[in-house]
């Protein structure tokens, strides 16, 4: 759910990076951290780890500066995919705007990508919200490995869900993750837009939108 | 309550004396002195946690060493951040689960309350059919004896009421030539005692048979062997004809009042209930030896026909009461009655999926209930 302050003219949004364990969330954002050069760009948190694996929850905020002095400020959220964790998981999706979900592409990590992906389902339900009416990208990650399921087999299976055309990364080399990153910012601008009029208020339209978050390369404003 | 996710404000990070604390430290490392101001004033540099401008920094320093002591701020506030980002994160996940628990907990409790619920109901019904069976099982043995006692008593009456039926006519023939033989014979009065008394003998063993029979036709009706036509009956006026019949029994006029209700009529064996009537009015005739009066109601109650036959008569104690109704039971002596009467009325009110109750005090009297429901 996303806040908008009016005294300050803030409007903050949540993303969150949800996925199996070990599917590659935390290195989206580490890669996200290193190759975008948005307008306004902090500090990558990365809350309490143990065995390098998430305990708590990484944060990567970003942001951009409308002409008309809106501050938009996007937190990027990953949640701890390992199964113990549900709760914290629980907590850090509330009030999510919008989800990546990093999938697992090796042949043996399935039945986690379907479990982890009812787990958001059921998560969202209890957190009051529809996994159909959410923001959503899907991202298939470890492309690089042997092992990883063909492409025209993942791309047959999901071309009948809401979510298609799926997004192929391969995070640990940085290839894909930009991609998935502005496909999410393509779904996710008109529920915005519809609710604070991004376009007609503050002369920001889609394209704007995600330009300024997922630019890579040159002079960075922050 | 804040919420984890939301921005913070420098109090949130730091508390006051920490920060002065870090300022002072600042000072002794820099050697100048630091102030921390909410806003900028021209000398002052921001201090920045997740794009948020939280304070400015301002001291009398070069720039590059101004800049270094706002980063070392800045790294501060960020574990501070990181800190409080883990708590507040911890804080709602535990309190979400709590939440749970407590929901968890209570559908627990509800679900253990509906099957306390649901096992009380089933002992309830299992204690209800244990009953059922208990009574069925009763029934059935009794069924089953009255079946057999039946058999066997018409067995009886069928043998009997030949040779009853000779031996009753051929008294009476018997009895014509005595007369014949007294009249040929000279007149003496030893021959007169002598043929007084013969037919006084004849009288008694006539009147014997016609016990007999009467015994034999108590059987038959009670084993169902005549299968007297299914009508509708009219109870008052069976009610009625089975007090005449035993006024005439008893030759005498009985201490009998009737008080009769409108009724409908029920379908039934006209015969059958008369001979029902007839067994309890019977009864109540012989327990008036000392007096009193027999009253005769019929009333509907509770869509049932009801006849209460009540004497002021002697009465009995529970112990003959509940044996009552079990045939060849009596109390009279031998030869004055069968034991069969009531076993007969319950029988035939059974038959009209009635039934029979029987109310009695000693000395004071008895009430006697038929009940034919109505539909």
């Amino acid at each position: 759910m996303a806040t908008y302050s009016s005294s300050e003219n803030k409007l903050v949004l949540k993303i969150v990076y949800y996925g199996p364990a070990l599917s590659g969330k935390t290195t989206n954002l580490m890669q996200l951290h290193s190759q975008l050069r948005p307008q306004r760009k902090g500090e990558l948190m990365a809350l309490e780890t143990r065995d390098d694996r998430t305990l708590f929850f990484d944060m990567l905020p970003i942001g951009l500066r409308s002409e008309g002095g809106l501050d938009l400020r996007v937190k990027l959220y990953t949640v701890p995919g390992q199964v113990q964790h549900d709760s914290t998981r629980k907590a850090v999706l509330s009030r999510a705007d919008g989800a990546i979900f990093v999938a697992d592409s090796q042949l043996n990590q399935q039945d986690n990508n379907a479990f982890a992906f009812d787990n958001l389902a059921a998560n969202l339900q209890k957190l009051g919200m529809d996994i159909e009416q959410l923001p959503l990208a899907v991202q298939f990650n470890k492309r690089d490995r042997q092992d990883a399921i063909e492409e025209h087999k993942l791309r047959a299976r999901w071309s009948s869900t809401p979510w298609a055309p799926l997004t192929l990364a391969s995070a640990l080399n940085g290839q894909g993750v930009v991609e998935s990153f502005r496909q999410l910012l393509g779904r996710l601008y008109p529920a915005v837009d519809a609710e604070f009029a991004l376009a007609r208020d503050h002369a920001i339209d889609s394209q704007a939108f995600i330009q300024n978050l997922s630019a890579t390369g040159g002079p960075s404003n922050a | 309550m804040r919420n984890y996710e939301d921005d913070f404000a420098l109090d949130d990070l730091l508390s006051p004396a920490h920060q002065a604390r870090l300022l002072e430290l600042l000072g002794k490392l820099s050697g100048a002195s630091f102030a921390l101001n909410a806003h900028d004033d021209g000398a002052s540099r921001p201090l920045e946690f997740n794009l948020d401008t939280l304070g400015w920094l301002k001291a009398e320093l070069p720039a590059e060493q101004h800049q270094a002591a706002v980063r070392l701020y800045e790294l501060v506030l960020f574990y501070a951040g990181k800190y409080r980002l883990a708590a507040n994160l911890h804080h709602d996940a535990t309190e979400a689960s709590y939440l749970e628990l407590q929901q968890k907990h209570a559908a627990v409790q509800a679900s253990e309350e509906k099957y306390k619920q649901l096992a009380q109901r089933l002992t309830q019904q299992v204690e209800e059919q244990v009953r059922v069976i208990k009574k069925a099982q009763q029934e059935l043995y009794e069924s089953a004896r009255l079946r057999a006692v039946g058999q066997l008593a018409a067995g009886i009456a069928h043998e009997i009421n030949t040779p009853i039926g000779f031996i009753g006519s051929n008294l009476r023939v018997a009895n014509d030539y005595l007369d014949e033989l007294e009249a040929s014979l000279p007149d003496s009065h030893e021959t007169a005692m002598l043929f007084e008394d013969f037919h006084a003998l004849l009288d008694e063993s006539s009147s014997g048979t016609k016990r007999i029979a009467r015994i034999v036709s108590d059987l038959k009706t009670f084993s169902n062997i005549d299968q007297a036509d299914f009508a509708a009956c009219d109870i008052n006026a069976l009610i009625t004809t089975a007090c005449r019949l035993i006024q005439a029994e008893q030759n005498q006029v009985l201490p009998l009042s009737l008080r009769l209700g409108e009724l409908p009529e029920v379908a039934g064996y006209p015969a059958k209930l008369s001979q029902a009537f007839y067994n309890v009015l019977d009864n109540a005739t012989k327990s008036l030896e000392a007096g009193g009066q027999i009253r005769v109601a019929s009333r509907v109650q509770d869509n049932a026909l009801e006849v209460l036959i009540e004497d002021e008569g002697c009465g009995m104690p529970d112990d003959i009461l509940a044996r009552a109704f079990e045939p060849f039971f009596t109390t009279r002596d031998v030869g004055a009655g069968s034991g069969l009467g009531l076993s007969v009325t319950r029988d035939i009110l059974v038959a009209h999926r009635g039934e029979v109750r029987m109310e009695s005090r000693l000395g004071e009297g008895t009430c006697v209930t038929l009940r034919i429901p109505v539909n």
